[in-house]
């Protein structure tokens, strides 16, 4: 354990177990050191299952590994000790080396009795780490050694309120007092005799550990309660506003990649409006600026499939979206974005000198600390009243990030629907256009039934979008062609170019369509103005022209098919 | 047979050719008044590239009017067909539509004066005829 290779191998499901550790602790070295007494607190009602099901846990990856990161993160913040004991730790992320630190350090406390020290303690310590994620339990098992467990209690029944109210003054209370904290969590499944005398135990030590770092003793955040019901309510209304434009693009596009290319946008913007105060878009936005294209589309894919399966339930909802916001903070690494969520969570909690001092680490280490209590109290506080809270002043660097990060919105608001839309229109041409003609009478009706869906497209560009989307496809399909590449300033005369000669045909047709008394445009006359440009001649007549270049299923539209059983499709 | 045939090709040809010219005639003569209006020289190759693409261009239009005229179920070109031939150019368009009008209202003046003239003289023959000569005109 004191040794580089520590390894402890159970079996095989433990050396995949191990294996994994090591990685995620090799990967979370800078972060692991000070464990979040906080996280580890909230993870404690669920002690029971916590380290019988590590290899279960291990299913749990990505959010293990951003959870643990967090967690870590907002240690980091907690202290220096951390940083400065992380290299000491970085190879003693097994279960055993953590068990056994925290056998050396945790003072004994019995299960039984309050107030008193039991060897079992431990264990049932070890025990007690989320089933969520191991790493992250074995993470939390550092957690009596470095730090007083002051806010582990208060963690522990913070993600057992997902559903209730955090009510931490209480809390505090009773951890004096030292009475058994499960009961208030009464909707805590995990509630049990070992979850209150884990408590219990904990209880004990913190104390102690309290007095003899007076420095390290983090007071644990506020949160006010989560307006739940609120939120959701956000949450509708944002995503049946962007619901419509979803389910009648897909219906008007047989080739479109509907899902694929329309769900980002729906879900870029979904987390933007339901977070009325603007850290979270703001987090969120300048996240995906600063990722690359490819990672957007990896991340978007995995973040509205979470969303979409948290919007059912409240309790899933609020579990994923910190989640999913913290796994892509997780995976970005970015300090000033991070500086600014730490500065702006930071800002939300009372202050403190403690909190002083950790705002001053957050900024130190650069570390985004995307956590649930904080993830549920932005929630609120988005939606609750954040005067009071805002009023405090920022200070200058987490006052200048979520600035920088709204300038960068509003181009990612636009940059993703035209990013959508190049994704959208690459899936509808089903053929290339042989000839200008033929294209011109297909596109034309497919191009009309898409344009007015598109034009809820939210962003500054909405109004002429519907109407540049099918031009831009065309321009790119130009650019593809030209065997050389094309200044901007050409596409955009190709665009100008091709939008008057489409208008143009619209309007020979139109003509065409007042000539013979009518008011509605008929293949009659787009086969007149076919014959006018010369597609259709004596020689090749419509006929032919459709079926040499049409798909069967267009072919069988203008050319009556005779199938077997002698019915003609369409029917007419 | 087939020297009917090259007969009457060469005849079509050769009235092809006459009506060439004729246009070929009738260009130098409007580039003669420009010149004068303008005072510039018309060279000849100018004034033959002209009268080329005068004469392709009214081969064009009359095939765009029998379509027009068809698609419109008629047999016959009308004033309407032209004026869609000629929706391209705005001025043009006007003068045509100005033209259109002028020769409605003298059509609808003679119709006048010969209903009247021939309720002087034979009602029901004069006026069939004169009915059909006006539409024929139309």
């Amino acid at each position: 354990m004191g040794g580089a290779g520590g390894f402890w191998v159970p079996g095989p499901e433990g050396k995949g177990l191990q294996a994994k550790i090591s990685d995620e602790g090799s990967s979370l070295h800078p972060l692991l050191p000070p464990p979040c007494i906080i996280q580890s607190c909230w993870s404690l009602h669920r002690a029971q299952r916590a380290l019988l099901e590590t290899p279960s846990s291990r299913r749990l990856s990505s959010q293990t590994k951003t959870t643990a990161r967090r967690r870590s993160q907002r240690i980091r913040s907690i202290g220096k000790l951390a940083h400065v004991q992380a290299s000491g730790y970085l190879e003693e992320q097994t279960p055993r080396t953590l068990l056994k630190n925290i056998l050396l350090t945790a003072p004994e406390s019995s299960i039984v009795m309050p107030k008193s020290v039991v060897k079992p303690g431990p264990a049932p310590q070890v025990v007690q780490p989320s089933s969520r994620e191991s790493s992250r339990g074995s993470l939390e098992l550092q957690l009596p050694e470095l730090e007083p467990p002051t806010t582990l209690a208060p963690g522990l029944l913070a993600p057992g309120r997902r559903k209730q109210r955090l009510r931490l003054s209480v809390f505090q209370e009773g951890m004096d007092k030292g009475l058994p904290l499960s009961q208030e969590s009464r909707g805590n499944a995990d509630a049990s005799s070992l979850t209150s005398s884990l408590n219990l135990t904990f209880a004990t030590p913190l104390q102690p550990q309290s007095v003899q770092r007076p420095g390290l003793a983090r007071r644990p955040p506020t949160r006010r309660a989560v307006d739940v019901g609120a939120f959701l309510q956000d949450l509708r209304d944002t995503s049946l506003a962007l619901a419509p434009p979803d389910t009648v693009l897909e219906d008007t596009q047989p080739f479109s990649q509907p899902l694929v290319g329309r769900s980002p946008s729906v879900h870029h913007s979904l987390p933007c409006p339901s977070h009325s105060g603007a850290e979270d878009a703001e987090r969120a936005v300048s996240h995906r600026t600063r990722s690359t294209g490819p990672r957007l589309q990896n991340n978007s894919p995995g973040k509205p499939a979470q969303l979409l399966a948290g919007k059912a339930e409240v309790d899933a909802l609020a579990m994923n979206f910190p989640n999913t916001s913290s796994s892509i903070f997780g995976e970005v690494g970015v300090e000033p974005l991070q500086d600014g969520v730490g500065g702006e969570a930071e800002e939300r909690t009372e202050k403190s000198l403690s909190m002083s001092k950790v705002k001053e680490a957050a900024r130190a280490r650069g570390s985004a600390r995307a956590q649930e209590p904080e993830g549920h109290t932005q929630v609120t506080e988005a939606e609750g009243s954040q005067g009071a809270i805002e009023t405090k002043e920022p200070e200058g660097s987490s006052g200048d990030c979520p600035t920088s990060s709204r300038r960068v919105s509003p181009e990612l608001a636009s940059s993703t629907p035209e990013f959508l839309q190049a994704k959208r229109i690459q899936g509808l041409e089903p053929a290339p256009p042989p000839s200008t003609a033929v294209l011109p009478s297909e596109p034309l009706e497919p191009l009309s039934a898409r344009l007015p869906p598109r034009a809820r497209t939210p962003g500054p560009k909405a109004c002429q979008n519907p109407y540049k989307t099918g031009l831009s496809h065309y321009a790119k399909l130009f650019s593809f062609y030209a065997k050389m590449p094309m200044e901007k300033k050409a596409l955009e005369m190709v665009e100008k170019c091709l939008d008057k000669y489409f208008q143009h045909l619209c309007d020979d047709l139109e003509m065409f369509a007042a000539h013979a008394g009518r008011k509605t445009v008929r293949p009659e006359d787009l086969e007149l103005l076919m014959r006018r440009q010369g597609l259709v001649t004596d020689q090749v007549s419509l006929h032919v022209l459709v079926e040499r270049h049409l798909p069967l299923e267009y072919r069988q539209l203008l050319i009556p098919c005779a199938f077997s059983g002698n019915s003609v499709f369409p029917a007419q | 047979m087939e020297e009917d045939d090259g007969a009457e090709e060469q005849q079509r040809f050769s009235y092809r050719q006459r009506l060439k010219a004729a246009v070929h005639y009738t260009v130098g003569c409007l580039c003669e008044e420009v010149a004068l209006d303008k005072e510039i020289q018309f060279s000849k190759q100018a004034i033959a590239a002209i009268s080329e693409v005068t004469f392709r261009q009214c081969e064009n239009f009359a095939k765009d009017l029998e379509m027009f005229a068809r698609h419109a179920k008629r047999s016959t070109i009308n004033t309407e067909d032209v004026k869609l031939l000629a929706r391209r150019s705005n001025s043009l368009l006007k003068y045509i539509t100005e033209k259109n009008e002028e020769i409605a209202q003298f059509n609808l003046e003679r119709k006048a004066k010969k209903k009247k003239k021939s309720e002087d003289e034979n009602k029901n023959s004069t006026e069939q005829a004169e009915a059909g000569v006006v539409e024929s005109e139309n």
